[in-house]
């Protein structure tokens, strides 16, 4: 159950073996780069770049779910609004086409296309990053990420354990609506009565949550969690040759970036003149 | 100093919402014995267990009145931390007494260690040792959640081995297990009280406990019914009965064939006890 104990105990791959800080520096890198050009054909490479790793790692199953899930409806519903008509979008001039519908002469414009598709992509490039960080990084040595970032260990705890908490929770409303159906609960109605169903789950889950919470908190504390001591990390986090080698890919690939950036000017500050991939 | 590593002195207890969970009750614990606590639902068992590593009153609050001295170390002046180089507390469910932050067997029993800041040498050491005393031996590297239920109790019981406490206290720790996983569970524990271990546990399935226990409290609505030696005690069977615990089956036969129909044995508390005794009057041993 959950995202993790499908990836990160079962295989090891390069991108496993890469020091967290490499690919947190990677999240931080592709991210920057997606802003910092408004181009849809480069935002594009640069998720391709993620999910290619995605897929290297045997994580590109949950990342490009979430990339679907989220990318293609949010890009359908900009391109729809941004792109038609001269007021969806404050920089459209380029008319692509028009068609007819209902006996008007509607609009596509180039700008607003182009911006429907690139914000999109670029939410991809952030969220398969980081996803692709999260999914690949042992705990341990994401404790010990965070422990170098002078996290104090309490806030440590409760980033780690929130990510544990969700596919429990998810877990523990099943039980508990599996509970209510066998009890009665109805599933043969209409979608929103199902959905007020779900409301039903939430008081004996949230006390079932907090129960869960308190006995964890009783362990840990039984364990010493909140002795005043330097706490022992057990994984050291050193850069290995993967890791050079991963930087000098990252540098080849900015000095590409860096003068295709400065010879074309692909800015958003030029505002939209500069698409030659589009023409 | 004091030849009992746990002493307890007219303690009483009322969480804050929850009056007379203990009263008075007041008992000794010597090095390398093992003290069964029985009783009902409800009777301050558990609570009881709370008390010895200082979960109450420190974590709970409530009322608390009376001493709880764990080796050497009044649990009112210390914190559950300190404490917990002393006390070691195994829970009734496997998996909520697991960090949450361990992808493997030797990172969850190496949690605590590394959360009292023991050097990562000692850590390994102690790690390895602790598992392979509930041997998990080879599955150091396994996720905390393939593991069977007596598999994930044994490790719960690993990751307080390794902080090597003097008392390590067991509530119950096989109520949620399935047969295989309760046999696992007790070969554990008797191997510990066999090799000297102080061990205070809660436990329902009496007759496993009369197997290894030296002394057990029968403990009811907070206060103790009776205690001392594990044969006189779970011989008191219409106490035991009258407080809703069924004493080892072999134990209230022979207290019925006394009772229904005059035959007078000595008692015996297990199936092998009962088996060298019927087998005598019997005359076939």
């Amino acid at each position: 159950m959950g995202l993790l104990r499908r990836t990160i105990a079962e295989v090891e791959t390069f991108v496993h073996r890469l020091d967290p800080r490499t690919k947190f520096f990677f999240f931080l890198w592709i991210s920057a780069f997606a802003y910092l050009f408004c181009d849809y054909g480069v935002t594009a490479i640069l998720l391709a770049a993620c999910l290619a790793l995605a897929a290297y790692a045997r994580v590109l199953r949950p990342i490009g779910l979430t990339i679907l899930i989220i990318v293609l409806p949010w890009i359908a519903v900009d391109v729809f609004v941004l792109g038609l008509g001269p007021f969806g979008f404050p920089w459209n001039e380029t008319e692509i086409f028009r068609f007819n519908i209902f006996g008007y002469e509607v609009p596509v414009y180039y700008e607003g296309v182009v911006w429907g598709v690139t914000w999109p992509l670029r939410i991809g490039v952030c969220i398969s990053s980081a996803m692709l960080f999260f999914l690949t990084t042992n705990q341990a040595r994401l404790v010990s990420l965070l422990v170098k970032l002078r996290l104090p260990y309490r806030y440590i705890y409760m980033v780690i354990a929130t990510l544990q908490m969700i596919p429990m929770l998810v877990d523990e409303a099943n039980v508990i609506y599996q509970a209510q159906v066998s009890r009665g609960l109805r599933t043969d109605v209409s979608l929103l009565k199902r959905a007020m169903h779900y409301f039903a789950l939430m008081v004996p889950l949230t006390l079932s949550t907090l129960y869960k919470v308190q006995v964890r908190a009783i362990a840990l504390e039984s364990r010493g969690f909140s002795a005043p001591v330097k706490k022992t990390i057990l994984y050291r986090t050193t850069f290995a040759t993967e890791d050079y080698i991963f930087f000098a890919a990252m540098a080849v690939a900015t000095a590409i970036l860096l003068y295709v950036y400065f010879t074309y000017g692909f800015s958003p500050i030029a505002k939209m003149r500069f698409y030659i991939i589009a023409g | 100093m004091s030849e009992y590593v746990i002493e307890v002195e007219n303690l009483s207890y009322s969480y804050p919402r929850k009056a007379n969970v203990l009263r008075n009750i007041s008992f000794k614990v010597k090095k390398g014995e093992v003290l069964g606590i029985i009783g009902p639902n409800g009777a301050g068992k558990s609570t009881l267990c709370k008390a010895l590593n200082g979960l109450v009153p420190h974590f709970y609050g409530g009322r608390f009145s009376g001493r709880v001295v764990v080796a050497g170390m009044n649990t009112l002046e210390h914190t559950v931390a300190e404490l917990a180089t002393k006390v070691g507390l195994v829970f009734q469910d496997p998996e909520e007494q697991l960090s949450g932050v361990a992808l493997t067997v030797y990172e969850e029993v190496a949690f605590g260690l590394s959360m009292l800041g023991f050097p990562k040498e000692e850590i390994d050491v102690r790690v390895k040792e602790a598992i392979k005393k509930v041997g998990l031996e080879g599955l150091e590297w396994r996720a905390p959640f393939e593991l069977s239920g007596g598999q994930t109790q044994r490790l719960a019981i690993a990751t307080v081995l390794a902080l090597k406490p003097e008392v390590l206290v067991l509530d119950e720790p096989t109520a949620q297990l399935d047969p295989i996983g309760k046999f696992e569970v007790f070969s554990v524990i008797k191997k510990l009280a066999e090799e000297g271990s102080t061990i205070v546990v809660v436990e329902h399935e009496i007759e496993e406990l009369a197997t290894f226990a030296d002394n057990i409290m029968l403990l009811n609505e907070g206060r103790v019914v009776a205690y001392g030696p594990a044969r006189k005690v779970l011989g008191m069977v219409e106490e035991l009965k009258k407080c809703g615990v069924n004493p080892p089956s072999v134990t209230e036969l022979t207290y019925l064939l006394k009772k229904e129909v005059g035959v007078d044995l000595e008692v015996p508390i297990t199936l092998e006890e009962a088996i060298k005794i019927y087998g005598e009057a019997l005359g076939v041993m």
